[in-house]
């Protein structure tokens, strides 16, 4: 069985992010580029996938700019066997629908039985991409894993949703977005580090893919207009409370100044 | 684009709050380009939550019980909203920023060729392009993206960004014909609502959220319950309560969890790392308190008090009960 794992290289999620006021860009001088912290957890679930039936691989499929390609190691020291990584300037601005399909034809052609896909990505996209993939490869789409057992050519999926959580089953080829309560991503050992060096990362370019509409910028239905910086939140005021009831009594006193009870 | 489509989601026989902000805004929104507002109801229960969707300012709320919507996943609700939409021709969705709102939405783009604006918290209407203001990165930055007017698009939007407002007349509830042809292949076995009966945490007006600074499950129930419903509100929790075990996963406020934007945000004993800080740093009001003066929340609140919340927490409860009374 092959399962592959698709992520995303984003800036540091714990750096903290802010526009430079002339171009309107993100900074990302200084901020680390790293695998989505959600990609990982669809890694892990596909690494202990494996582990439990013995016979499976786990390849990571990856779309982004050439030069952040050895970021993939991360993900091939964990344990995944191989990597194929998309990159083409015709590319560059696609929206969800632009992405979702031309991942949806770069992955027809690397071939799955299973494809695991994050939750969400970290650096301010949408939640959209794993609904339009599906939609685009025509496959169930099983997003929020906290519990996945391949039986057969079935999959069992413990899912949560917005309030609680469901049981799902699905056949083979499906597409499964996985949640944080399916377990922490494992690091990567020393052993693992050094064997990620020789395992390989494919190119595949546009060119590869023969697509029949245009993807990038052109390709594209949403266009962005402008990046804002948010509204600026102030350090408020600060109360020693000596005990409950004169720390109570601040809050309370606050609240109705602001109205709020 | 003319026609604006509210995709109502439900749960436990209850419309979400957000689907009535939707309608509101739909409503303005339709007239600013010159089209319908409608709202599509579906699953178990649709047509009793119809009725009352009907109150909203919406010409057509359209409805269809079938089964079929809570017994499969997802793609039910995708073909139902995508034979709306081809009926109306080039229109914006306009789908709850929830987990199951964004499958929903994902699967309308590739379905209608659609653009789509994320967690969008402000519209405006422009020539016929309507201009979406969605928060990014956690609120580090805010983007505003354009559908076209010859395009469909689709927002997912935010709760509480908007208000909700009843109409004047009453909207036309419509059966809607289910799609033909259409075998679905994920079945859902089980459906388990755990807390149900409670807020859901992204609509609540108030969020009372707890942390490590709690040091276990038990003052979740017994010091941020109470307050929390003494002010109307829900129960949150942060990361490392959340990781501990304390509290359900679907509790989590921040980066990895739920972003909540209610009017009051109370943070109990909660550090105020940036993964928390993105999920509520929009709340309107934000109150801390904390042991730790130092603590990296007060740069962001409203008003810290530094003190025992243990102490502190039971007696604000009973003068907000005090005041009530």
């Amino acid at each position: 069985m092959k399962i592959v794992v698709t992520v995303k290289l984003v800036p540091d999620p714990n750096a903290e992010k802010r526009i430079d006021p002339a171009t309107k860009r993100l900074v990302r001088t200084g901020v680390e580029t790293v695998l989505n912290p959600y990609d990982e957890y669809a890694l892990e679930a596909a690494l202990q996938l494996k582990e439990r039936s013995g016979d499976a691989t786990v390849s990571v499929f990856s779309m982004g700019p050439e030069p952040l390609r050895e970021t993939l190691r991360k993900a091939l020291a964990m344990g995944a066997d191989d990597a194929v990584y998309l990159s083409d300037a015709g590319l560059e601005g696609s929206d969800v629908w632009a992405t979702a399909y031309a991942m949806s034809r770069a992955l027809q052609k690397t071939g799955f039985d299973l494809l695991i896909v994050g939750g969400l990505t970290d650096d301010g996209s949408t939640g959209a991409v794993p609904g339009a993939l599906a939609e685009y490869l025509g496959l169930p789409c099983i997003t929020n894993a906290r519990k996945v057992e391949i039986e057969g050519a079935e999959l069992r999926v413990e899912r949560e949703t917005d309030g609680g959580f469901q049981t799902v089953r699905g056949p083979l080829p499906a597409l499964l977005t996985t949640a944080l309560t399916f377990g922490e991503p494992r690091y990567a050992s020393l052993k693992g580090i050094m064997g990620a060096k020789k395992k390989t990362i494919a190119p595949m370019t546009l060119a590869d893919l023969a697509l029949d509409r245009a993807v990038g910028t052109g390709g594209s239905k949403m266009q962005l207009e402008h990046f804002a910086p948010p509204p600026v939140r102030g350090k408020g005021r600060t109360v020693e409370a000596t005990d409950g009831a004169s720390g109570a009594q601040a809050i309370f006193d606050f609240l109705k100044e602001k109205k709020l009870v | 684009m003319k026609d604006v489509i509210v995709y109502a989601e439900h749960r436990n026989g209850e419309t979400r709050k957000v689907t009535y902000e939707m309608a509101t805004q739909a409503r303005a929104l339709a007239d600013a380009l010159g089209g319908k507002a409608h709202a599509v109801v579906l699953g178990a229960g649709a047509t009793a939550l119809a009725e009352r969707l009907a109150q909203y300012p919406l010409d057509v709320v359209h409805v269809n019980d079938d089964p079929d919507v809570d017994r499969y996943l997802l793609d039910p609700v995708v073909d139902y909203l995508e034979a709306v939409a081809r009926e109306t021709g080039p229109a914006l969705l306009l789908v709850p920023n929830t987990l199951s709102g964004r499958d929903v939405a994902g699967g309308l783009v590739a379905r209608l060729g659609a653009g789509i604006a994320a967690d969008v918290t402000d519209f405006k209407v422009e020539n016929g392009a309507v201009a979406c203001t969605s928060p990014k990165m956690g609120g580090a930055l805010v983007t505003v993206c354009a559908i076209k007017p010859a395009d469909y698009g689709i927002a997912t939007v935010r709760a509480n960004a908007f208000a909700a407002v009843a109409g004047d007349t009453k909207a036309d509830v419509r059966p809607l014909e289910k799609p033909a042809g259409k075998t679905y292949t994920a079945l859902v076995e089980s459906d388990v609502e755990e807390g149900s009966g409670e807020l859901a945490l992204e609509e609540a007006p108030v969020v009372v959220a707890g942390g490590r600074g709690l040091g276990g499950p038990e003052p979740f129930d017994t010091l941020l319950k109470p307050l929390a419903r003494a002010l109307g509100g829900a129960v949150g929790a942060s990361r490392a309560a959340a990781d501990a075990g304390w509290v359900p996963y679907n509790l989590q406020i921040g980066q990895t969890g739920k972003t909540v934007t209610p009017t009051l945000y109370i943070a109990v004993g909660i550090s105020g790392a940036i993964q928390h800080k993105v999920g509520m740093r929009s709340s309107g009001t934000i109150v801390a308190i904390n042991k730790d003066g130092a603590a990296a929340i007060g740069e962001f609140s409203d008003l810290l008090v530094v003190g025992d919340a243990f102490a502190i927490v039971p007696q604000l409860t009973q003068l907000i009960e005090a005041a009530k009374a």
